[in-house]
């Protein structure tokens, strides 16, 4: 199967000449569901960036659904192919209407008026945004709101790819449990391929099937999810810690199947079948 | 103070070694022999930069203040080639400046008319505009050269010992703090609307213009909410506006306790005040650097046949 | 031990919204405890954390019935000064909280509000910049550094000041793995200081939980649970209703006690350690190790 990305020794130096990634290489197939883990400074959003085309490799390719993005002129492109969610919702919304904000995008890409119409409609539907809110300024919606109209507003663009960008910082429980099960709906349901940057561990247990760790702009791991937790040696370097639970089935026993048990469920299971 | 330790062992923290320091604009090697003056001497130094240009009318020597202040950059390892980002805002001065000039340039009986390729151009108002233009853009590499150097503290230490008001600075550093703020929200805004397909680079200037209307919704949106957070932590440090403190007696001023002037602070200081001095004397009370005695104007005149 | 803060019959609402932030809130905190606070969003815990230290209601307006006592003395009846030097605060946005060009600057600010001599100054500020690993940053802008450099600048800020009550509002909830690590570290030192109240609020108690003596659990404006930790614990599926993540060791050893595998008389582990040391002997000898 071809990949809807892939990214070639990938090298991005910032204006002022810091480094940021060094020899990246990478492909993101289709309905795919990724966590980028690592510390602040690893990488992770600059990687995005490239990978969005935001950013241009300073050396190095990103070839997103045959497009390169280092050519000029392809961003109107771009973003029918990957949507970037950015962590802060208010970064994101400067128009006066909820519709209009959803509306915003298909609009730049020259969409005819009734074809951009009909993509808020089903973009709203889609993330939850009810047209009773259509009318409302972005600014007075509670902060969860804002981040699904944010959402919304990327969907309009249909894109094949959505990176989420700290999905769930700030939130409670139940506030990360919706945006986290949404985000699966919209993987599984929707068919997009779902990265998300985060630093929370258990929801990268939970959601994520695969997980890519970066540390000092390179990538340390990139393996299943499972696999990448039960390597705790390797995600040291980058003060990364398995969810605690990996943790403690780890101590219990440094073989499969412990040294991969990512959920207090699996844990449960195996102390059933090894103990009774 | 007491000593705190923890019984199990702490999180080990990687160290890195900083060799340069960020200024205001930029970034400047450690080493920077500039780093040797106080503060306050780099203050005197910028408000004698930017200000002796307002005493002068002679564009040469405005042109030669340029030159020191691009010799004092290059002194202080200040990267040369970021000056680049200023050509954009020298070439629109210049162009703005003489097109009002040749368009507008003002009625007077005693300007000389001149006919340069097809376009009839007035010597006294141009040559009093080419004139202004380098004074401006003396000032503008004076401000250059302080803020390419200079860390937000150097700012607040030499305005302090210069013995402003406490508020002032304090309004000043806030400032600073909040535009800091506000270019990180645009930058992260332009990224979000690039995002969504806008092509900035394609775009009509006239269309780029709107785009910034556009940017306050949600910069003021963000300021807002910050605003209220300030307030907050300004509270919760015992902050009064009244500038009371706790013991009752005056605010003490540790940052500026950390500085001390040397011997060059002096000598520097002195020689600055002293041209400072001369140079607004001679030309208020003798009018030295009046435009009239600049030497390209007595030799346009010359050639042009213009009476004085 | 004394009780040095006291919770009368506490009511607030905020000028701006319907409901009562606080709605009747009676609580006793003894000095050098460590209390966490816990809770869905917008359930009363900031508003708390501002009641005690007087942001509610001097910094905000809105209904204000029954009393907050600090060391016997009414919140209301003190000024910013005064409060300043009985309790710090460290708000949840690093990015917010700062006001001066540099981090020295910042620490100084607090210092020098309150008019310590210069020696003193300098000695409370290479203290609180030593706790909070933060010697290095002194000079820099508190802009250019990182989410989690800024917060443990913002909590440098409050020990400076060195106030008796030291309280948090989700100091970790924007900050990367590492951060988070040595903002827990900073807290388990001062824990073992012995010299401060600490009060917590956060929703990551995997690593508040192993630190806090007690428990506060916030809804909808009150305290509908306050006890010691370890009881707190015992009941992961009430708290995950209430819309909190127990520890999963925590929850899986109250598993293996309800199952049978655990005495009922087991005390529940509150961290990795713990719960290895009652969990590895379990399966001595049923796995390979």
């Amino acid at each position: 199967m071809k990949p809807l990305i892939t990214v070639e020794n990938l090298d991005f130096t910032y204006p002022d000449g810091t480094p940021a990634l060094l020899g990246i290489n990478l492909e993101i197939g289709e309905q795919e569901f990724i966590a980028f883990i690592g510390q602040n400074g690893s990488g992770k959003t600059t990687l995005s960036k490239c990978i969005n085309g935001l950013f241009k490799p300073t050396a190095g390719k990103v070839i997103v659904e045959g497009i390169d993005t280092s050519r000029r002129g392809v961003i109107k492109q771009l973003v029918t192919k990957v949507g970037y969610v950015f962590q802060n919702p208010d970064h994101q919304l400067f128009n006066r209407s909820v519709k209009s904000e959803i509306a915003y995008g298909p609009r730049n890409i020259n969409l005819p008026e009734e074809e951009v119409e009909r993509r808020v409609r089903e973009a709203a539907q889609v993330a939850g945004v009810s047209e009773d809110l259509f009318e409302t300024h972005p600014y007075f919606l509670p902060k969860g709101l804002r981040q699904r109209v944010a959402i919304a507003s990327i969907l309009a663009l249909k894109p094949r790819t959505i990176i989420v960008d700290e999905p769930t910082t700030g939130q409670d429980m139940q506030q990360s449990l919706e945006v986290m099960n949404f985000l699966r709906a919209l993987w599984k349901e929707e068919g997009h391929t779902i990265i998300i940057i985060t630093h929370e561990m258990r929801i990268v247990a939970d959601y994520a099937e695969r997980t890519v760790v970066l540390g000092q702009g390179q990538i340390l791991l990139d393996a299943p999810t499972r696999q990448v937790f039960s390597q705790p040696e390797i995600l040291q370097q980058t003060y990364v810690e398995p969810p605690q639970i990996t943790r403690l089935a780890q101590k219990i026993s440094k073989e499969e199947p412990f040294r991969s048990v990512l959920t207090v469920e699996e844990l449960k299971g195996l102390t059933k079948e090894v103990l009774s | 103070m007491t000593e705190i330790t923890a019984s199990t062992p702490l999180t080990t923290l990687p160290t890195r070694k900083a060799t340069a320091r960020k200024t205001l604009l930029g970034q400047v090697p450690l080493d920077s022999p500039f780093y040797a003056f106080h503060p306050v001497t780099r203050l005197i130094l910028f408000v004698f930069l930017g200000v002796i240009p307002l005493f002068i009318f002679i564009p040469e020597i405005n042109f030669i203040l340029l030159l020191v202040n691009l010799i004092l950059l290059r002194w202080g390892k200040v990267d040369l080639r970021r000056l680049r980002i200023y050509m954009p805002i020298i070439f629109t001065v210049a162009i703005f400046m003489f097109t009002v000039v040749i368009l507008a340039p003002g009625k007077d009986p005693s300007y000389t008319p001149l006919t340069v390729l097809g376009i009839t151009i007035y010597y006294q108002p141009f040559f009093f505009t080419f004139a202004s233009y380098w004074r401006l853009i003396a000032m503008l590499f004076g401000t250059i050269l302080y803020f390419s150097t200079n860390h937000e503290r150097d700012m607040l230490v030499g305005l302090r010992t210069l013995r402003m008001p406490f508020v002032v600075s304090y309004v000043i550093s806030l400032s600073i703090r909040a535009a800091g703020m506000f270019m990180e929200d645009f930058r992260i805004i332009r990224e979000a609307e690039q995002a969504r397909g806008l092509d900035t680079k394609a775009m009509r200037f006239s269309d780029q213009a709107k785009l910034y209307v556009m940017y306050l919704v949600p910069l003021f949106s963000i300021a807002l909410r910050r605003a209220d957070e300030i307030s907050n932590a300004l509270f919760a440090r015992g902050y009064t506006l009244t500038g009371r403190v706790g013991t009752g007696g005056k605010r003490s001023d540790y940052i500026r306790s950390r500085y001390v002037m040397r011997g060059r602070d002096w000598v520097a200081i002195f020689i600055l005040v002293t041209i400072f001095a001369a140079v607004a004397i001679a030309q208020i009370f003798f009018g030295v650097f009046a435009l009239t005695h600049s030497p390209l104007n007595i030799y346009l005149r010359t050639i042009l046949n213009i009476p004085n | 031990m004394d009780t040095i803060i006291e919770f009368q019959n506490l009511e607030w609402k905020y000028e701006n919204t319907k409901e009562f932030a606080l709605k009747g809130i009676n609580l006793k905190i003894q000095e050098h405890s460590f209390v966490g606070v816990v809770g869905a969003n917008e359930q009363g815990k900031t508003s708390l954390l501002s009641a005690i230290c007087g942001l509610i209601p001097h910094s905000f307006n809105g209904i204000y019935r029954g009393q907050v006592l600090l060391f016997g003395k009414p919140v209301r009846e003190m000024d910013s000064l005064e409060l300043a030097t009985k309790v710090g605060l460290v708000f949840s946005d690093p990015e917010a909280q700062f006001t001066a060009m540099t981090v020295e600057e910042e620490l100084a600010f607090g210092l020098e509000n309150i008019g310590y001599s210069l020696s003193e100054i300098k000695e409370r500020l290479e203290w609180a910049a030593q706790i909070t690993m933060i010697e290095d940053l002194l000079d820099k802008s508190p802009y250019d550094i990182s989410g989690g450099q800024k917060q443990r600048v913002a909590i440098a800020c409050v020990l400076a000041m060195n106030p008796p009550i030291i309280m948090m509002d989700e100091p970790t909830s924007m900050i990367d793995p590492l951060g988070k690590r040595l903002i827990f570290d900073i807290l388990r030192k001062l824990k073992e200081g012995k010299k401060h109240t600490l009060i917590v609020a956060e929703h990551n108690i995997e690593q508040l939980a192993p630190l806090a003596d007690e428990m506060i659990l916030m809804s909808d404006g009150q305290i509908v649970r306050h006890e010691p930790t370890l009881e707190f614990l015992t009941n992961p599926l009430y708290l995950r209703e209430q819309g909190i993540l127990p520890p999963e060791c925590t929850e899986y050893a109250q598993w293996l006690k309800n199952e049978g595998y655990l005495s009922p008389d087991t005390r529940l582990p509150l961290e990795l350690e713990q719960a290895a040391a009652l969990v590895m002997p379990l399966f001595e000898k049923k796995v390979v190790k």
